[in-house]
């Protein structure tokens, strides 16, 4: 090579080495400084090829990053690698840290041959190495390549040794810059996130109202992380759906007006989360099996659904999810999941105390509502029961007046008549008073409900009330269960449903009350449902809805408006109900519910003792064939009659029972007849319905007891004490 | 039998107390009225030390009992007090409340009956039964 030659490419390879340093200066972006290195090499030098390998994190492979013209494309495309301290020139530069030349590759023994490059006759591998000296560290290698044999100089040795030293330093403090933004993002993020942490506890602690709470932390979530979607779903009171209760900007703003809900278990990540109880991350919701794609969120691109779990070990369970999305794929970090866990499950702990709280107001409530309708009922009762006690005297007062009127002589008549009518007047009033204490205390009285046959106390009653058979007409549906009622309370409803159909019939030429006793399903409660209908002129659409008014009523100033409420009441105390209603032929309808018995009617008699004689004095019907089966079945022998007449000495019986209720015979004079024969004391007199001066004229006959009708073998074992 | 039958009513309501005792004067009996238990104990225990003491006792149930409080059961513990210093003493309870169990207690208690307040009529009818029994 002549002189001026020489000359020339020195200078050539002098811009090259200054625009290789400016650009080492001014490029910021690696793969951009590279490729310009390669080309300005192969530009400045007239090389076929140059190219940039840099060694990747595990030392074991030098990775092609640049390369000259479409070959060079090609292999980086393709992902081109040679193996560091391999056969090829690179792989020995890399390996060894030392330049090697070949000037006529085929001689070289290390070369590789490449299948893009067929014509390279010369080739260069120039180490790039960081540091000096026994901190030197290689981290690439640059290859430059010659279609002719033996072209390269010494100078252009050293030109390229000393580009490839300063590409090495450039290298190196772009991998240093980058590490050091990584760092410094990172602990960016971090403190963002303790913030985001902080934020949430602050919010749990302080934040009272729930929304405004679950609204605050899908903020928190998307501020802290640059998410763009988050919401909170909680579990509906069936635990089958999960409602997004908190939505992030418009999106969760239109879903939850919408009531946007999942099914648990279902196809969501929500449903998922929730139905295993572990957190759902999708890095390619794509490729998430459970996905439910959302036409509000169409960029989520990841995804991640985490469980509120409140509780630990087998105490533990979810009350709902959070969902945190974003639009880029693997968009999840780990520390992103456990953080985020993390404040799901401070959430999680938030919202069941909220939850506690709320179901302790409402318990404290309802305790609160209790209470002062108690008072409120326990102060009316007091009250009523007071002015009640009041009146008393007034009746007393006006009969003893009614006598002294009849002794009163030389008073003009007319003014005897009109004392006479005042009288009447008051002691109206005052009766009316006392019936009113009695309606609404009546029902509050010594309440024992226990399983009873309801067609025998609908019977009793009717009979007691003195209905005429030809007026009642009584239909009962076989098998019918028990129900569960305070019998004398029952009755006491009876009376006043049936002392309705008789004021309703009375005029009536052919009265007629049709008693049906059958079993209604309804919402899977059973009852056993009187239907007491009558024939008379019903009831006008208003009366109909006041019926069950207190104090309402259509029969005029004697009655007080009471007996139907007190119904009401009755069966209300027993979870049971009443409903009235026109018939369609004309009349009314009452219809009075009673839960029916669920529990094991026992019919066997193991409490019952064996070898007792009773007699049993009673109609034939549905709770004296219960007796009779029952003490039976027990090896108790049992002799039933239906009058006084059939009842001898009693010598020959143990025990003996008597109805007070028969359609044959009035009880008192059976009664009368068993004192005479001196049997009272192994007597014992039962009834549906137990009231007081009933008892004490019972009792007068000196009988073991009077007690309600027992309608299971237990309560037959306990009650009559045989 | 004496001419005339001398009855202990006690009950702390006056009015209560002053139609009763209006209806058993009528009715041609003895009364001697005290508005609460311990005016009717001394009322008996000073007369049945006497020449007329009392053939039958009508008592409230429910009113202030010994120690001046106002007890359901007040009229009971009365009974209890009467039939220790005569055992067999006919007595009434006599109350406004229409209660089966409370009727029982006070005939368990030694009462001869349980008269539901109201009907004065009956009340003079059972005393007169009572005492003739």
């Amino acid at each position: 090579m002549d002189k001026s030659v020489l000359a020339e490419r020195r200078v050539a390879l002098l811009h090259a080495g200054a625009q290789v340093s400016r650009n080492i200066t001014s490029i910021l972006d690696l793969d951009v400084l590279l490729r310009q290195t390669v080309d300005l090499i192969c530009e400045a030098f007239d090389f076929y090829y140059a190219g940039v390998f840099l060694v990747d994190e595990t030392g074991e492979w030098a990775v092609l990053r640049a390369g000259r013209g479409e070959a060079g494309a090609a292999m980086v495309a393709e992902g081109h690698k040679l193996r560091v301290g391999g056969l090829s020139m690179i792989g020995a530069a890399t390996g060894r840290n030392k330049a090697l030349i070949a000037l006529d590759v085929g001689d070289e023994p290390v070369h590789f041959k490449n299948q893009y490059l067929p014509l390279t006759r010369s080739e260069m591998a120039l180490p790039l190495a960081a540091g000096v000296g026994a901190e030197a560290r290689v981290i690439g290698a640059l290859t430059v390549q010659s279609e002719e044999e033996a072209a390269f100089s010494e100078d252009d040795i050293t030109a390229l040794q000393a580009m490839a030293d300063q590409l090495a330093v450039a290298i190196q403090n772009a991998r240093l810059y980058s590490e050091n933004a990584r760092l410094l993002e990172q602990a960016t993020r971090r403190a963002r996130l303790l913030m985001a942490a902080a934020d949430v506890g602050k919010g749990v602690t302080s934040i009272l109202d729930l929304d405004e709470l679950l609204h605050k932390m899908v903020d928190i979530i998307c501020g802290a992380y640059g998410f763009y979607y988050a919401g909170v779903f909680l579990l509906d009171a069936t635990g089958t759906w999960a409602m997004l209760r908190a939505g992030r900007g418009e999106a969760g703003a239109a879903m939850v007006a919408e009531g946007h809900k999942l099914q648990v278990g279902g196809f969501s990540m929500i449903g998922a989360a929730i139905a295993e109880r572990r957190a759902r991350i999708a890095l390619d919701v794509g490729e998430e099996a459970v996905f439910f794609k959302n036409p509000h969120l169409p960029m989520t691109r990841s995804e991640m659904a985490l469980p509120l779990v409140v509780g630990a070990g087998p105490q533990a369970h979810v009350i709902g999810a959070v969902t945190v999305q974003s639009e880029q794929e693997a968009a999840f970090s780990d520390e992103d999941v456990s953080s985020l866990q993390a404040m799901a499950d401070q959430l999680a702990v938030a919202l069941h105390n909220a939850h506690l709280l709320r179901e302790l107001e409402t318990a404290h409530a309802e305790l609160v509502r209790t209470k002062t309708f108690e008072a409120v009922a326990a102060a009316t009762t007091e009250a009523i029961h007071w002015i009640g006690n009041k009146a008393l005297p007034i009746t007393v007062s006006v009969q003893r007046l009614h006598e002294d009127l009849a002794d009163l002589s030389g008073v003009d008549a007319e003014v005897v008549e009109s004392m006479r009518e005042d009288l009447t007047l008051i002691e109206a009033s005052a009766q009316l008073i006392v019936q009113v204490k009695e309606h609404l205390i009546g029902p509050a009285r010594e309440y024992m409900p226990a399983p009873a046959m309801i067609e025998d106390v609908v019977k009793d009653t009717a009979q007691v009330m003195g209905i005429a058979p030809e007026v009642i007409h009584f239909t009962v549906a076989p098998d019918l269960p028990l129900g569960v009622a305070d019998t004398t309370q029952l009755s006491r409803a009876f009376r006043y449903v049936l002392q309705n159909a008789l004021e309703a019939t009375e005029a009536l030429d052919v009265p007629r009350i049709d008693v049906e006793v059958d079993l209604v399903d309804e919402s899977g409660m059973r009852y056993v449902v009187t239907r007491i209908a009558d024939n008379g002129p019903g009831a006008t659409e208003t009366d109909l809805n006041k019926i069950w008014v207190s104090f309402y009523t259509t029969r005029g100033a004697k009655h007080a408006g009471l007996g139907l409420p007190a119904c009401l009441q009755i069966l209300k105390q027993i979870d049971g109900k009443a409903v009235a209603r026109k018939r369609p032929e004309g009349g009314m309808v009452f219809e009075l519910y009673v839960p029916a018995h669920t529990g094991v009617t026992a019919n066997g008699a193991a409490n019952l003792p064996a070898g007792t004689r009773v007699l049993l004095v009673d109609d034939d019907d549905v709770w004296s064939r219960f007796v009779e089966r029952t003490l039976t079945e027990a090896q108790n022998t049992v002799t039933r009659v239906v009058d006084a007449g059939d009842v001898d000495g009693g010598d020959a019986f143990d025990v003996i029972i008597v109805d007070d209720v028969l359609a044959a015979a009035d009880s008192l004079t059976v009664l009368q007849q068993i004192s005479r024969a001196g049997a009272a004391a192994k007597t014992l007199v039962v009834a549906s319905s137990v009231r007081v001066e009933r008892m004490m004229d019972l009792l007068r006959f000196g009988v073991r007891d009077v007690l309600p009708k027992p309608y299971t073998a237990a309560a037959l074992a306990e009650k009559l004490g045989i | 039998m004496k001419e005339e039958v001398k009855v202990l009513l006690v009950d702390d309501e006056k009015l209560v107390l002053r139609s009763i005792e209006k209806s058993l004067l009528r009715a041609g009996f003895d009364v001697e009225p005290a508005g609460d238990v311990t005016m009717g104990l001394a009322l008996f225990q000073e007369t049945m030390a006497s020449a007329a003491p009392f053939d039958i006792a009508v008592l409230d149930l429910n009113m202030p009992n010994f120690e001046g409080y106002e007890d359901p059961t007040a009229g009971l513990q009365l009974l209890r007090k009467l039939l220790e210093i005569q055992p067999g003493f006919p007595v009434i309870v006599l109350t406004a409340f229409d209660e089966v169990e409370r009727a029982k207690d006070a005939v368990r208690s030694g009462a001869r009956a349980y008269f539901v307040k109201g009907r004065e009529a009956d009340l003079i009818a059972l005393v007169e039964r009572i005492v003739k029994n």
